[in-house]
């Protein structure tokens, strides 16, 4: 059999495992020990044990679990609310103001938290009940909230832009400042779009339900103000010259947990475990993803699939955008179906060869990536997103939410192109904070 | 009947001019040259194995040949840590020299005890660069915060009074830009690669009183070795000793290639005069040298006949 | 078996707090490093390795706990598509094929332990760590684990004869 012919059997195998309901770490480890057994016998059964142990065996990745901690802790707090009423108070009587401060919630909470569910959770328990309590559609409440929920994967921290930068060796904090712009950008798409779909279905946006006196108004920033210190805090330290991401993650988290303590006054044990219980089932998740994607990429490489495919589409000669077209095409797919941390880890040692030598810059391809990561967060058959919503808001059936996301979908594919034509929105930030890249 | 095929892996960038990976396949041309049923595919750039994983995927005769930095492997077999140990080098005529010596007897017997045989010497000469000034005396160094290369450098630059910082040298580049990092000491071949000449302000260059060398030597595992008919082994070694003359001739072009990098860069470049290589010494023979003479069997052996070589 | 399944999901919860703690732990090491580092300009020895193989830790030994959360993310369309029987058939499938790599996993990873222990084998770091320590979280978590998939399958049997589809 040639490489590709056992690349092709590879994948066969692998999404019959899928779609049994294996997890995605185990069936990623036994299709790989089942590749290495037929092929190299019992004795590759040895490298079994080092190649997981190894795979974690990294300084950078300890900023996963350290990001997960810190977005847990601030989501098992009133923070969310917290932030969320802040704006609202502020942005309340600006037409459409409840939009813009469902969404801009959603792009502060980003700054939190690395993972999209936990923002799309943190925000969307008090934006969809209120947007529905003042005649918004569910359609729009919705969608969204599920929408503005992925922002949490592309402005930094992020979990995902932190395994693309293990997966690939690029720079985590430059991938960060990377997410910044392009980040803003899609949630003023976001916002833009929203507003004008409530203009079309006649909602009067500037319905006012509730004065707030200018008191109202700042007594409540001591308790949001702590946590955006805490967000400049982190982009002082990683970009100021104190630390390395991952002091920076374990920094981070360790302030966020002492600010709920003092600001929620949450002396009692259960909050805590809470947000330790979430952190860990997230945290060791990811890494036994991470760690089964280590020989997974082992054993397509020793196989020589991964050199081949590299080979095989550098022998096509397509032209540089139509290939970026199909690996767009390709990663919407995968996305549709798994979660972007697997989506990654299995893709990005194939891709990056081919990505550079086809002339793209990797940051500038790792945000392309996320977004594309975050549609798949909001479209069937898998889409974490929907089901935090559908969880949230269990009245609002599932269709209604997919109809509601479907438009932010074309938002995304639209912030794709543009990012396509103007590379300037992703690289800009990274270069004048850093410098030009390597 | 068809060539068997043995996999070969190491570190280092594949296809761009680095001389580990020109070694490796040189090596895989000159056997493949000389038609003894051998083929040799090359994994680069860690595409098969991390660079520590190396040591043991060789060792159990799952991987056939690599370029390795002995000292990696410096957990399983202490006494590899002479391999990069501060100034028992010096430069690369008498790294020449240390090739024939007891010392690296010593150490390739260690070498076979553990299911590997050395195919060709190799050994990289390597500088400090900084920020904050020219390093040249152990004072010079006070204060910075340093990544180091093995235990054994950080146990001497912690003498001398500098902060250590562990981090891969994928983030060196990134440690210096955020300004976590002060300093740093890597081989020339990862200076040029990493680009840190956009980053530093002064190099010291190896010259004639180097601080940094490590052996990185081609390995080949003992299990498939002991499985080639005579005619297969001898071809492997006479690649080898192709490997190794190679290199031989590169070696010092890697430190002058770095130089001419930095220079173009306008980092300024000075090199340690005797005293200061002394002065280091001093340290090394209180720290790093001290802690293996106490800590490994036969440490102090070691040090004593590596010293010995003229 | 009622109890065998009881005992094991108490060696899983424990060893949930386990993992727990350990990312506990790595937070307070981790800023501990940081303030001695950047302000009091001291090198720091053992804190990266120490927090590394505490997250390694974590993971391995978090794993059983973590399936008993049914946090290990799948894609379970297929199942959820048929439902019934078949779903019950399917899931049985998945879950002894992971048992089945666990088991692999697991058996590896003691060997690898083993030969680190027997061996002396240190991290090749100035705190030179005896392997074996962060070298046992993987056959321990794993092999709970194991018995944790087994409880799983088990549980789901008997929860099908219990409630007929
Ligand atoms: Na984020
Ligand atoms: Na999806």
């Amino acid at each position: 059999m040639s490489p590709l012919e056992i690349g092709l059997l590879i994948l066969l195998v692998l999404i019959a495992l899928f779609a049994i309901g294996m997890p995605i770490a185990f069936a990623l480890g036994a299709v790989s020990i089942g590749t290495l057994l037929l092929i190299d016998g019992f004795r590759s059964l040895d490298i079994l044990g080092e190649t997981f142990f190894s795979g974690l065996n990294s300084f950078t990745l300890v900023s996963i679990p350290m990001f997960i901690l810190m977005g847990a802790a601030v989501s098992n707090s009133p923070a969310g609310k917290d932030l969320y009423e802040a704006l609202d108070r502020w942005l309340n009587r600006v037409p459409g103001g409840l939009v813009l401060s469902n969404l801009g919630a959603c792009s502060l909470f980003a700054a939190l938290s690395g993972s999209s569910p936990a923002t799309c959770a943190a925000i969307g328990k008090m934006g969809i009940p209120e947007m529905r309590k003042r005649g918004y559609p569910d359609e729009i409440s919705a969608g969204s909230i599920a929408a503005g929920g992925t922002l949490g994967i592309l402005i930094p921290p992020s979990i995902t832009m932190i395994v693309y930068g293990i997966a690939t060796e690029t720079s985590i904090g430059r991938l960060f400042l990377a997410g910044v712009i392009p980040g803003m950008m899609l949630t003023s798409i976001f916002m833009a779009w929203t507003l004008y779909s409530c203009w079309r279905s006649g909602l009067t946006m500037s319905d006012v339900t509730q004065h707030y006196s200018l008191r109202q108004k700042f007594e409540i920033l001591p308790r949001v103000l702590p946590f955006m210190a805490i967000v400049a805090g982190i982009l002082f330290v990683l970009y100021g010259g104190v630390a390395t991401p991952s002091e920076a993650a374990g920094v981070g988290a360790l302030f966020c947990l002492v600010l709920v303590v003092v600001v929620y006054k949450m002396f009692s044990a259960r909050p805590f475990l809470a947000m330790f219980r979430d952190s860990t089932k997230e945290s060791v998740m990811i890494m036994m993803i991470i760690a089964a994607s280590e020989l997974f990429a082992f054993t397509l490489s020793s196989t020589f699939v991964t050199q081949s495919i590299a080979g095989w589409i550098s022998d096509l000669e397509v032209n540089r955008w139509v290939l970026m077209a199909i690996i767009n095409v390709f990663l919407l797919i995968a996305g549709f179906f798994l979660p972007p941390v697997a989506v990654i880890l299995m893709t990005a040692p194939i891709l990056l060869p081919i990505i550079t030598s086809a002339g793209f810059d990797p940051y500038w391809f790792a945000v392309i990536l996320t977004i594309n990561m975050e549609i798949g967060l909001i479209t069937p058959p898998v889409g974490l997103n929907l089901y935090v919503i559908n969880s949230i808001a269990p009245d609002i059936s599932l269709g209604t939410i997919l109809r509601g996301s479907l438009p932010y979908v074309m938002c995304m594919i639209l912030a794709i192109v543009i990012l396509c034509i103007f590379p300037q929105i992703v690289t800009f930030l990274p270069d004048l904070v850093m410098g030009a890249g390597i | 009947a068809q060539a068997e095929t043995l996999k070969a892996s190491h570190q280092f960038p594949g296809g761009k001019g680095d001389a580990r990976d020109e070694m490796v396949q040189l090596f895989a041309k000159e056997l493949a040259a000389a038609n003894v049923g051998l083929d040799v595919q090359v994994y680069p750039g860690q595409s098969l194995y991390k660079a520590k994983e190396q040591w043991g995927a060789l060792t159990k005769g799952q991987l056939d040949i690599t370029s390795f930095p002995l000292d990696y492997a410096s957990g399983r077999v202490p006494q590899f840590s002479a391999t990069l140990m501060p100034g028992l080098v010096r430069n690369h005529d008498r790294a020449k020299r240390l090739n024939d010596s007891p010392f690296m007897d010593q150490i390739k017997k260690l070498v076979e005890d553990s299911g590997a045989i050395v195919i060709a010497d190799a050994w990289l000469g390597g500088a400090f660069a900084s920020k904050k000034g020219c390093i040249t005396s152990p004072e010079s160094i006070k204060g910075q915060v340093t990544r180091a290369a093995g235990p054994a450098f950080e146990q001497m630059l912690v003498g001398a009074g500098a902060s250590i910082s562990s981090m891969a040298s994928s983030e060196i580049y990134t440690g210096m830009q955020t300004g976590v990092l002060d300093a740093t000491n890597t081989s020339s071949g990862s200076f040029v690669s990493y680009r840190l000449y956009e980053q530093v302000k002064c190099l010291t260059e190896p010259g004639e009183n180097a601080l940094w060398f490590m052996y990185e030597p081609m390995l080949i595992s003992k299990e498939t070795y002991d499985r080639l008919t005579p005619e297969q082994q001898a071809a492997v070694m006479a690649a080898g000793k192709k490997a190794e003359e190679y290199f031989d001739k590169e070696a010092a072009g890697l430190d002058a290639k770095m130089v001419d990098a930095f220079k173009g860069a306008g980092v300024e470049i000075v090199s340690m005069s005797k005293d200061d290589y002394d002065a280091w010494l001093a340290i090394a023979k209180e720290t790093a040298y001290k802690e293996f003479a106490e800590k490994v069997p036969g440490g102090q052996e070691l040090i004593d006949a590596a010293l010995a070589v003229e | 078996m009622k109890r065998f399944v009881s005992i094991v999901e108490t060696l899983s919860r424990l060893c949930g707090l386990t993992s727990m703690l350990l990312i506990a732990a790595s937070t307070l090491v981790v800023s501990q490093m940081v303030f001695i580092r950047y302000f009091l300009g001291a090198s720091t020895v053992w804190q990266t390795e120490f927090v590394v193989y505490a997250m390694i830790a974590s993971t391995f030994i978090g794993a059983p706990y973590v399936l008993l959360l049914k946090g290990h993310v799948s894609v379970d369309l297929l199942p959820g598509l048929i439902g019934g029987a078949g779903k019950r058939l399917l899931d049985a499938l998945a879950a002894i094929l992971s048992l089945m790599f666990c088991a692999l996993l697991g058996w590896s990873g003691w060997h690898y332990f083993y030969e680190a222990l027997s061996k002396g084998w240190t991290t090749d770091t100035v705190w030179a760590l005896p392997l074996w320590i962060p070298l046992l979280p993987l056959p321990l978590g794993v092999a709970i684990l194991c018995l944790q998939y087994i409880a799983e399958i088990y549980k789901s049997w008997t929860l099908a004869e219990e409630t007929p589809a």
